[in-house]
């Protein structure tokens, strides 16, 4: 679709990455952003650096873009070193948080501007232009001005605008931040689908876990400059590798236990293994959970909040062992829910799926 | 909710804050009344008395005014006379020559502060504003010190042996333009830097992410972008420089005639207040033609800002 009228261009399919970042640090005057952070992203990847603000995924971003430089490690993209390359020659599209439209220009014109400034044949240009809004079903916008289109609508400009350009990798800043709750979840969908059938290589940072989660093939969790975790969605909820990562993605249950023997006990008298000894921390995930009448197991508490989250009902209780815990329930037609400030225990429904992560 | 609460917010509000309210509604001019009566006593009434001593034939008999009628000569004697328009050239001249060497030293400067780091700007600022904060009489007074007979252009250009005697240029039209750019130049470049520092700082890193260079995204993003800021400075620059009296007074040696000093000589030494008043008529007058024209083009190039609330 992005290809003018030779067809699409053959890519040559090897394992090597697009794009590789080799222990890249950056500093500001003595406050450290970056430290040591790797990444190797494959054709076709998207990828989320996904943290809270202040945890570096922007700066990343920014160095890769080449519009600040990392003080250390390596950034190439195809195994070509890009530190040397100026900002207007890197093979890399931005979509920038504000979108960053020129006011000035029609939509044409916005998106036809790469092709102006490397010097492309009008008439090309023209239709390359007319492809990308196809592309992103703004065909019938051309004359406009970007402030006369929505906000999902300029976010399909600033898209189209970098498409054109034909990037080896594309990076997405919070694209969705100035998108209403609603819009943004099904721009997440579409947006998800037209970079896959594409096939353009993707970094797409962001704060929201639900966003990254729709997003992306991988997740990076960053953390005070750090690369906490990178493995795929699933993985990430499912096998946090630290309670960090676990306590930023979906909802926790954390209490502290005692590793002896390769093997911690449960509050509700099951065992599970780790290799871990001494203080630890156990995480369990809210459906890992299930409620009892009192009296059926040593894990009791006392309901304190019940709301309807869907599909489910989240329970808080008030437990003997971790404090305030959470579990959610399937809802069940003509069930009615365990009422506030009943007495109940808690089970855990299978010890594998809960992690243990060392305490302190 | 007790009784007595309840009834305070229920309670209409007292009769001082209503007033506030209604002054703060911005329904009707109220707000503006003050400054309204101010501009009529001062600036209104008093030109609308020398405008009719312009437009009317007065017999004055032992210092007092016998008859008063209405009439053209003052007019049609101006217009009709070639000093006018020589005089009035030479004003649009130094005008819109001081107009444009301030857009174009203005606007690196802007450009400067635009890219600029952070004690760049500090800089630029301070350079820029400091001069408004001294009386314009003093700052073009210092040009006779830089550059008189023995000033410090003329020392230095003899210094390095370029002339052999010093150049004249105080009391010449050269003098008249430095002193004119210099003292406007600030006013150029504030409006300026306002309005290019409005724009989305992202918009240059989207540009220069796009394949432009430097060069182009100044041309093809901030210059386009940065044009209101142009008109404003433009405007007035030019509006300042066509009406000035102090510069070409003090730098032009008591004879350059430009339309202020020749509105002066009229209504100080010559004691024709008729001739004044048709003279500031058509100072008036031309310079909103000037202005309407730089609006006009101002709007040609900013079309894009019309049907933003499409």
């Amino acid at each position: 679709m992005m290809h003018g009228p030779t067809g699409p261009s053959t890519k040559v399919v090897s394992t090597a990455p697009v794009l590789s970042i080799g222990a890249v640090s950056k500093s500001f005057g003595s406050v450290r952003v970056l430290e040591d952070c790797s990444l190797e992203i494959a054709e076709g990847e998207i990828v989320t650096l996904l943290g809270p603000s202040g945890c570096g995924k922007t700066t990343l971003l920014r160095c890769i873009a080449g519009f600040w430089d990392a003080d250390g490690g390596s950034i190439s993209i195809d195994g070509q070193e890009v530190a040397p390359v100026p900002v207007n020659r890197r093979p890399v599209g931005v979509v920038f948080q504000s979108y960053a439209l020129f006011p000035h220009m029609t939509v044409a014109q916005n998106v036809g501007y790469a092709l102006r400034m490397s010097g492309a044949p009008k008439l090309k240009a023209d239709e390359t232009v007319a492809s990308a809004l196809a592309t992103v079903s703004l065909t019938g916008f051309e004359d406009r001005y970007p402030a006369q289109l929505s906000g999902g609508q300029q976010q399909r400009v600033a898209i189209a605008r970098v498409l054109v350009m034909e990037p080896r990798v594309l990076l997405l800043d919070e694209p969705f931040n100035a998108l209403d709750a609603k819009l943004r979840g099904s721009m997440q969908v579409e947006l998800r689908q037209l970079i896959k059938t594409l096939g353009l290589t993707s970094i797409f940072v962001t704060h929201d876990q639900e966003e990254a989660l729709t997003m992306s093939d991988r997740i990076a969790v960053m953390r005070a400059g750090r690369i906490e975790q990178v493995a795929s969605p699933d993985e990430i909820f499912d096998r946090p590798a630290t309670a960090y990562v676990a306590d930023f993605i979906g909802v926790s249950n954390f209490w502290d236990a005692e590793a002896q023997g390769g093997q911690v006990a449960l509050p509700d008298g099951k065992t599970i293994e780790t290799d871990l000894s001494g203080p630890v921390r156990v995480m369990a995930r809210p459906h890992n959970l299930r409620l009892a009448p009192p009296g059926d197991g040593s894990w009791t508490g006392k309901v304190t909040f019940h709301r309807n989250v869907g599909p489910l009902i989240e329970y808080h209780v008030e437990s003997s062992v971790g404090g305030a815990i959470r579990v959610a329930a399937m809802r069940q037609e003509r069930a009615r829910p365990i009422a506030d400030r009943a007495e109940v225990s808690i089970t855990v429904i299978d010890p594998a799926n809960c992690a243990v992560y060392s305490g302190e | 909710m007790t009784d007595a609460a309840l009834c305070a917010q229920i309670a209409p509000p007292r009769i001082g804050e209503r007033l506030a309210d209604a002054l703060l509604s911005g329904r009707g001019i109220w707000p503006a009344v003050p400054a309204i009566i101010v501009l009529m006593v001062v600036a209104v009434v008093p030109f609308a008395i020398l405008l009719s001593l312009g437009f009317s034939d007065i017999e004055i008999s032992r210092g007092d005014i016998v008859s008063q009628t209405f009439s053209l000569t003052h007019l049609t004697n101006a217009l009709t006379d070639p000093l006018y328009w020589i005089t009035f050239q030479r004003s649009l001249n130094l005008a819109l020559t001081t107009t444009a060497l301030c857009v174009l030293f203005g606007y690196p400067v802007a450009y400067l502060f635009l890219v600029g780091g952070k004690w760049t700007k500090r800089l630029i600022l301070i350079l820029t504003i400091a001069p408004l904060l001294t009386s314009g009489i003093v700052r073009t007074y210092a040009w006779l010190v830089i550059l008189g007979g023995r000033g410090v252009v003329n020392q230095t250009l003899m210094g390095m042996g370029l002339i052999d005697q010093p150049l004249r240029i105080m009391n010449t039209h050269w003098a008249v333009l430095i002193g004119m750019v210099q003292i406007h130049l600030p006013v150029m470049i504030l409006p300026l830097i306002a309005v290019m520092s409005r724009n989305d700082s992202q918009i240059m890193e989207a540009a220069e992410n796009l394949g432009a260079s430097r060069l182009g995204t100044l041309r093809t993003v901030i210059l386009p972008l940065s044009v209101p800021g142009i008109g404003t400075g433009a405007a007035l620059v030019f509006t300042l420089s066509y009406t000035t009296f102090v510069v070409p007074q003090l730098l032009g040696g008591g004879n350059y005639l430009n339309a202020a000093t020749m509105i002066y000589e009229q209504v100080v030494f010559s004691l024709e207040w008729s001739k004044g008043s048709v003279s500031s008529l058509l100072l008036m007058v031309s310079c909103l033609i000037v202005l309407v024209c730089i609006a006009l083009a101002t709007n040609h190039f900013t079309r894009w800002t019309k049907g933003r609330e499409a």
